[in-house]
């Protein structure tokens, strides 16, 4: 029977690119193994096969968020992925919403350029150590469970097809997690709704799906961020209270 | 603000710009019309065969005139729970998530809900105007049993309902947003924890508020057609209990 188990085949067909725009599918053939992950299968074609293919990753527990991709056209993390939950042939692709750099790998710089021009969290005076409730620490603590994979900003239509000015529901997240810090007393409203472009959002909720650890992007982040520039922008009953919270 | 993007000329978000009508009404999409033609058809045949009441049961469309339901009507279409359904399924921004099949496109202008569809912001004020509607629905579940002196099982589907649309409604978004959302620190307010037992408690429902809201409107549907058929002269009610 272990033989038999050991000769079974599965068949991977990975993007191949050197970054110049162009590329193709390659197949190739990977022995099955109990409990495989997609990576494990793309790792065996790099030491076995062919060792020039680029691959990013690190930690393999889902933790790190380097080995991100399109698995069958889905965006997910490659470590995350078992082969037997997929039902024949595993098509494995770059971040399309990314510049490629080299097969798997891309260019995700944009992102930490963004992050540099969300307004910094910015404490009010009091004494140290702070003292902060349970209660007020639990929602920001969803939000830095973030492990930056990026696959939300990949799913996002409004980046990958529109290319708009919209910084992404990872950066919504990032800016959410210092707006709801029951310390800070910065207002980002005013930056969401205008130079990050919140408005673009359609809460169609790809990225909430998505989302390897789970973070309701979407519900708890991108929505309550609107409503809050909704408060600033919109309703005029709310245009005074706006900026104490 | 540039994120060093690139973009070329069919990427460009800025062309659906600047147009008074939505270049998602202008395209050629068979799922809008046909959405529009279905939509137009059912209010002729509700105001041209109004069944307001039958034996004391009134139908939810008519609580209290069908002349509110353009208000209950937007509570809906803001929400954004249906925002998400018709983004994806009429206007297909994008269809669903798989990269392949998701029949958005760079070549299809843009504009999310920055441009016509910033009206959805004002989702909170309809949101106020359906609390106000309310009390209307729970007043018809009352003329339903005191009319008939009984709990019949037509008075059982309006009470039902009734609660369903509560449920749906303080679900909310917005409503989310006013029972806590807005709040960073609870610990810093008087009666916090409070505060925040009862912003879980409503989160939680806020975390279903799609079926809700799916749930809720399917049985507005049920509700009117069974009280239609009464009227029609069908005898599917019945007597549960005699008060």
């Amino acid at each position: 029977m272990d033989d038999v188990k050991e000769k079974r085949m599965i068949e991977i067909s990975i993007y191949r690119t050197d970054g110049t725009g162009r590329g193709e599918y390659k197949d190739y053939e990977v022995p099955m193994q109990e409990g495989m992950v997609v990576l494990d299968a793309v790792r065996y074609v790099q030491e076995h096969i062919d060792t020039t293919l680029a691959v990013r990753w690190n930690c393999k527990a889902a933790r790190c968020g380097s080995c991100s991709a399109e698995i069958n056209n889905m965006p997910k993390l490659m470590c995350k992925t078992r082969i037997d939950t997929i039902n024949g042939k595993i098509r494995v692709a770059p971040m399309g919403a990314f510049k490629g750099v080299a097969d798997l790998v891309t260019d995700i710089s944009e992102n930490y350029l963004i992050n540099r021009q969300i307004p910094e969290f910015s404490p009010k005076e009091a004494a140290v150590p702070w003292k902060i409730m349970q209660m007020d620490v639990e929602r920001t603590k969803e939000f830095r469970k973030c492990i930056e994979c990026f696959l939300c900003q990949d799913v996002c239509h409004v980046i990958r097809e529109h290319k708009a000015d919209y910084v992404g529901p990872r950066h919504i997240v990032k800016a959410a997690s210092l707006d709801m810090h029951p310390m800070d007393t910065v207002d980002r409203s005013g930056f969401l709704n205008r130079e990050a472009g919140i408005g673009y959002c359609n809460v169609t909720k790809c990225c909430q799906d998505i989302c390897p650890e789970g973070i309701k992007i979407t519900d708890n982040a991108i929505i309550q961020e609107k409503e809050r520039a909704v408060d600033r922008f919109y309703d005029p009953l709310f245009w005074r209270k706006a900026k104490k919270r | 603000m540039e994120f060093g993007r690139t973009k070329n000329e069919t990427q460009n978000v800025y062309s659906a710009k600047g147009s008074v009508i939505p270049r998602e009404l202008k395209e050629p999409n068979p799922r809008l019309w046909a959405f529009i033609v279905l939509l137009g058809i059912v209010l002729y045949l509700m105001v041209t065969y109004p069944v307001k009441s039958f034996d004391g049961y009134v139908d939810p469309f008519y609580a209290p005139t069908i002349l509110i339901l353009p208000l209950v009507g937007l509570f809906r279409v803001t929400c954004y729970a249906y925002r998400k359904d018709y983004h994806r399924h009429i206007f297909k921004h994008p269809i669903e998530c798989a990269v392949g099949s998701r029949g958005d496109s760079a070549s299809r202008p843009y504009t999310g809900e920055t441009g016509f569809f910033r009206f959805e912001n004002l989702h909170r004020y309809f949101l106020y105007v359906s609390i106000l509607i309310l009390p209307f629905f729970y007043y018809d579940v009352y003329k339903a049993v005191a009319y008939n002196s009984a709990l019949t099982f037509a008075a059982l589907l309006i009470a039902i309902n009734t609660i369903l649309v509560t449920v749906y409604l303080f679900s909310c978004h917005a409503f989310r947003h006013l029972t806590g959302g807005r709040i960073d620190c609870f610990g810093c307010k008087l009666a916090g924890q409070r505060r925040k037992s009862y912003f879980d408690f409503q989160s939680y429902f806020n975390a279903h508020h799609e079926q809700l809201a799916w749930i809720s409107l399917l049985m507005f549907i049920l509700v009117d057609l069974y009280l239609r058929a009464l009227g029609a002269g069908l005898p599917i009610n019945f007597t549960i209990l005699h008060l």
